[in-house]
């Protein structure tokens, strides 16, 4: 038996090794389970980022068949009449109890001074707890009141030499939420697991001792850690499998408009690259409860700072040079690259590129140091 | 129940935290960390948005509607491309994430007294971002649209522009914002920090507590001894609730001090509603370990029941007011959308016990509803 096939041989073995382990935690594998399968259709399904229905209250002081004009023009999607309010203070008390999320003033006099040409100006008091929300809320309000506006003005006479803006957007016509909240859903599963459960692993060996055996057989360190990434990326491999060909396609006809090995084999890439992390970070704990919060201290910056969140031009300079040593960031512009822009690993060269820089970074690294302290 | 016993467990489980230098460390440094790159790297304030802009029709008139989005700070200009097929490469390769089209004509229909037509392209694979950028582009163009019909009217009527403009706008809509004046996403973002950390961290502290004593054989001990299951699980959790409770005080004082987020509301009634909550979140992790056998099975299956509803289902990023019935379900099933409740009431809008005892009423249920979870799962008789 030559070199190279005992060295196969020998990886071959502890892949089965960790296989056989991970298959007998059965709370482990139903959890692996739901979270690519029920958890990615719940957050497809249940989140929308849009402003729905938001709760609007009106406070007429006018009764003007114009300020009812006004008022009955917020309309679903957006807006959701809920009433009118007689006072200020029921004002205040609506907004305050987070009953309403606008209130509406229109001031007496608003359907004379309007009748007569002259300017004249309504309120709308936003709730802004949710900033985004409060926002958006604010600008279709003004276009909504800029449009009331014009056509008193203006109605039916001659056209005026306006400027239409028509907005197409790419990649997501209809905005579909479930599209980027499954597909992004999906990458934090990944990444979660991709980082956990290798460092998990070997972290485990070592409090137990067992990592003594495998020192003193005839293994190198690197057919040590390889079949425990290798074994993950398996059973990750699977559940992304499971989720986009169960979940995402049939319940929500996510596009997959480029070449789907090609996000596998990336898929594969992301999970070596991720778990390059989990095991540097394997090395410097000693046991399960540090690597716990070592692997918190990685994943969560991580999955809230890639930029599905917030762009990175969103980002004070010094963090965004940050996001340039998180895998995800990578993988994130690779995955909807492929799987809703439709584009070529050709054109994602950077992209792959970064990612693999960073993996083989990570995981030279964790070997180095694991060959320290254990060499 | 004997308090003698709870606290020599309580006592047992500190020295085991305290003399593990590493876990104890990072107990305290990973809240803070996390306050700190949250704080300044969650932006939801769409601006600097990166555009490039085609002028196929190269007039005075375009080129004055081009520079109202090249000054505007919400969006960050990238140069002119040269064609439709150029901007696909752009938007695709996340260069930019909207281009607008000035197609020829535009100047002429303009000067004319024609309605004009422009496109901008907008960049789909954020939703939400393609919203706002939507709404930015909206607000800008309807601006113009009118500066330009007021200059048209005005130089045919002979009146003032100024007049013009001012007939042509005769409704102003006064906005306030309630609760976040300056609308500073820093503002509403620091409290629900606040609740985010909460939810992480605890009941990682937690989740091996139980887990581990079974993997390592210690629990012998426990079984074979006269502490009574309802001893046990309060001496397991005092320490970590102790840890937590400080923490929340530090991010407290974070959000305060570092990021000057006013607090408005009574504080004893925060800091009550505190240690509530973080009873829960250490009590999820109780549970967790109590139910599994392995620690690699606690590990996943708290960061799967924790980290990912903490991004969605909290309220941090999206309301629950816009999730749909199965995923608001899932958000009232948890305790941290009633904490986001009461941090920002507490925080932003000065309320106190008269108008949050509802959610804290909640949550003190769901902290006795875990703790009964685990006194039934967990058993000193084990089957096997």
């Amino acid at each position: 038996m030559n070199a190279l096939s005992l060295w196969c041989l020998q990886l071959k073995v502890m892949f089965g090794k960790e296989l056989r382990q991970l298959g007998r935690d059965r709370v482990l594998l139903a959890f692996i389970v739901y979270a690519f399968t029920v958890d990615i259709f719940l957050a497809a399904s249940g989140v929308s980022l849009q402003l729905k229905l938001a709760s609007t209250y009106v406070e007429d002081v006018d009764h003007s068949s114009a300020s009812r004009e006004l008022a009955s023009r917020f309309l679903p999607p957006y807006f959701q009449l809920q009433g009118e309010l007689a006072s200020e203070r029921a004002a205040d008390a609506a907004l305050s109890s987070g009953r309403a999320m606008l209130v509406l003033t229109v001031p007496a006099g608003f359907g004379e001074d309007l009748a007569r040409g002259e300017p004249t100006h309504v309120q709308l008091q936003v709730d802004t707890s949710n900033a985004v929300l409060g926002f958006l809320a604010a600008s279709y309000a003004e276009q909504i009141v800029a449009r009331f506006g014009l056509e008193t003005v203006d109605a039916g006479k001659t056209p005026l030499p306006v400027i239409e803006n028509r907005t197409r957007v790419w990649f997501n016509p209809n905005q579909e939420d479930s599209w980027f909240m499954g597909i992004s859903e999906l990458l934090n599963v990944i990444t979660i697991f991709s980082v956990l459960l290798p460092a998990a692993a070997a972290v485990r060996e070592k409090e137990r001792g067992t990592i003594e055996q495998l020192l003193v057989s005839p293994l190198t360190p690197l057919q040590i850690l390889l079949p425990k990434v290798l074994s993950m990326t398996l059973v990750i491999l699977a559940g992304t499998a499971l989720a986009l060909f169960g979940v995402l396609r049939p319940c929500f006809g996510v596009p997959m408009a480029g070449s789907v090995p090609a996000f596998f084999a990336l898929t594969a890439l992301y999970v070596f690259t991720s778990a390059g992390f989990g095991l540097l970070a394997a090395t410097v704990a000693r046991n399960l409860a540090q690597a716990g919060m070592l692997t918190i201290l990685i994943l969560a910056p991580m999955l809230f700072l890639s930029g599905a969140w917030t762009p990175p031009e969103a980002m004070p300079e010094w963090l965004a040079v940050f996001t340039h040593f998180s895998p995800l960031y990578y993988f994130i512009n690779i995955s909807f690259g492929l799987l809703l822009k439709g584009q070529t690993v050709a054109a994602l060269w950077p992209s792959v590129l970064g990612m693999m820089a960073l993996g083989m970074a990570a995981f030279a690294a964790g070997l180095l140091r694991f060959r320290r302290q254990f060499g | 129940m004997k308090m003698q016993r709870v606290q020599a467990l309580a006592w047992k489980e500190w020295r085991e935290i305290v003399r593990d230098r590493l876990f104890f460390a990072l107990a305290f440094v990973v809240p803070a960390l996390l306050m700190v790159l949250f704080g300044y790297g969650l932006s939801f304030d769409v601006e600097n948005v990166p555009f490039a802009l085609i002028d196929h029709d190269r007039t005075a008139q375009s080129r004055d509607y081009g520079y109202r989005f090249i000054g505007s700070r919400y969006f960050d200009f990238k140069g002119y491309a040269a064609n439709e097929a150029d901007a696909y490469d752009l938007i695709a390769g996340g260069e930019v994430r909207a281009v607008l089209v000035i197609p020829p004509g535009f100047g002429r229909d303009l000067a004319q007294g024609r309605p004009a037509q422009v496109q901008t392209l907008i960049d789909g694979t954020f939703p939400n971002r393609a919203l706002t950028i939507r709404g930015y582009v909206g607000a800008i163009n309807a601006e113009r649209s009118l500066d330009s019909a007021a200059n048209y009217l005005a130089a045919r009527s002979g009146l003032p522009y100024a007049d013009v403009r001012a007939r042509l706008q005769p409704v102003t809509l006064e906005v306030r914002y309630l609760f976040n004046e300056a609308v500073l996403s820093i503002w509403s973002l620091a409290p629900k920090l606040i609740m985010l950390i909460l939810m992480i961290s605890p009941p990682f502290l937690t989740a091996l507590g139980v887990v581990r004593e079974k993997e390592n054989g210690s629990i012998f001990n426990i079984y074979a001894s006269d502490i009574s299951r309802g001893e046990f699980l309060l001496g397991k959790l005092a320490p970590y609730v102790a840890i937590s409770c400080v923490n929340s005080l530090l991010l407290w004082l974070m959000a305060v001090g570092l990021y000057r987020v006013p607090f408005k509301g009574d504080f004893a009634f925060f800091a009550l509603a505190s240690v509530v909550y973080v009873a829960c979140t250490t009590g999820v992790g109780l549970v967790v370990s109590v139910l599994v056998r392995t620690q690699i099975a606690a590990m996943i299956v708290t960061m799967v029941i924790t980290l990912i509803p903490a991004v969605l289902y909290s309220g941090l990023i999206i309301p629950v007011t816009s999730l749909s019935d199965a995923a608001s379900f899932v958000a009232h099933a948890m305790p941290a959308m009633y904490y986001a409740d009461i941090v920002v009431g507490c925080f932003l809008k000065g309320a106190g016990v008269a108008e949050l005892w509802r959610p804290l009423l909640v949550l003190a249920l769901y902290a006795c509803a875990l703790f009964a979870a685990g006194y039934a799962l967990f058993s000193k008789r084990p089957a096997s």
